[in-house]
């Protein structure tokens, strides 16, 4: 059977670690981006199910990509669930209003409930496409 | 010197700004630790002993009070310079009680402390920025139970008075002294029996409780008694 991709854009190299290990174990398959060039790459490269996606990147920021993202018809139906701690009311509101189909603390949610959180998105998508 | 002269001199706004991104680059550290930390007690790599737990729940125990530090140090500073946003939305208060409770059930639990809500009325629908007033109550019923004694009890109501909602949260702990009274809503302040008694705490928590509830358009007060307990309250005014 073939494995959910997830594609992480993260540029703190303990976190990607920490996302990848647990999804992995999880059974995911994963593919990490480092810099908002390479995400937005693999993106289009990999065909992710799903991104899990910071905000805070050098060059280019997460809104950006997310914004790059949705505006791309290839792409276009890839969830984003935001990972990031910028926890203003109004960057939450700026990432939802992109399209992203999460806005997650990283401070404020445990990484334990990473993959169920996952899950509900891709089942969420896949209801969308029926 | 240079830094200490800089940021004294600075001015709000970007006092503001400077304490928005050393927050932001101290949260990333500390998510990354409480992650790993996160992983190792769940214990998906593999089963730790009694005291290896106990150790990691403490080291978890700490990194969720810098993570609340660094959250409160923000807000204090977002409050002072006046740039505390909201996002109001049409809200029911006694469900946003019920999931409090519910998330300090366990801390109760840990305290022998019996917790329990009362509330009669129905409400109307609230028009409030609820993750804010989620915050006083959380910082309300936590107080009440990490400044309680071993047995002791917290209970918390709403009720409907005129136009208003009152939210109260009353515990059985070591109150507040007569000449602590006035400085209790003040930035920083703890009184000694709180620092002896609980460690946790920045005394910033009534400081925030204080600026949301009156941006809010509602009120906050007290009343205590050393040694007997406190009951901490709130209004809101049901058309805002």
């Amino acid at each position: 059977m073939k494995k959910t991709k997830i594609l992480i854009i993260e540029d703190d190299k303990f976190l990607i670690k920490l996302y990848s290990d647990k999804l992995r174990r999880e059974g995911f398959e994963v593919v990490e981006a480092i810099s908002s060039e390479e995400g937005l790459n693999k993106v289009l490269m990999e065909k992710p199910d799903l991104v899990l996606l910071d905000l805070v990147l050098p060059r280019k920021s997460g809104f950006e990509i997310l914004s790059e993202i949705k505006l791309n018809p290839k792409t276009k139906n890839i969830p984003v669930v935001i990972l990031t701690n910028l926890g203003q009311e109004s960057d939450i509101k700026r990432g939802l209003d992109l399209g992203a189909a999460a806005y997650l603390v990283k401070t404020d949610f445990s990484i334990n409930q990473l993959p169920e959180l996952i899950k509900e998105h891709l089942v969420g998508r896949k209801r969308k496409r029926k | 010197m240079e830094k200490r002269y800089f940021l004294k001199n600075a001015p709000q706004y970007k006092l503001a700004e400077i304490i928005s991104v050393v927050s932001h680059q101290l949260k990333t550290p500390l998510s990354s630790i409480k992650g790993y930390l996160e992983v190792l007690l769940s214990e998906d790599l593999g089963q730790l002993n009694k005291q290896q737990k106990e150790y990691l729940k403490d080291v978890l125990e700490n990194t969720r009070q810098m993570i609340d530090l660094v959250r409160d140090l923000l807000d204090v500073t977002i409050i002072e310079v006046n740039r505390i946003e909201f996002k109001k939305s049409p809200t029911d208060l006694a469900k946003i009680i019920k999931k409090s409770m519910k998330e300090f059930s366990l801390l109760a639990r840990a305290k022998n402390c019996d917790l329990s809500f009362e509330t009669l009325n129905e409400f109307p629908l609230l028009n409030i920025d609820s993750i804010k007033i989620k915050q006083v109550i959380d910082n309300l019923i936590d107080n009440a139970i990490s400044y309680n004694k071993r047995k002791g009890e917290v209970k918390v109501s709403l009720f409907k008075k005129g136009k208003k909602v009152v939210f109260c949260c009353k515990d059985t702990g070591i109150g507040i002294s007569e000449g602590e009274k006035d400085k209790i809503f003040t930035k920083f302040y703890r009184s000694e029996e709180a620092i002896a008694l609980a460690t946790r705490g920045s005394g910033l928590g009534l400081f925030i409780s204080k600026a949301i509830i009156e941006k809010s358009g509602g009120k906050i007060w007290f009343k205590s008694k050393k040694g007997k307990g406190s009951v901490f309250c709130f209004s809101l005014p049901i058309k805002s």
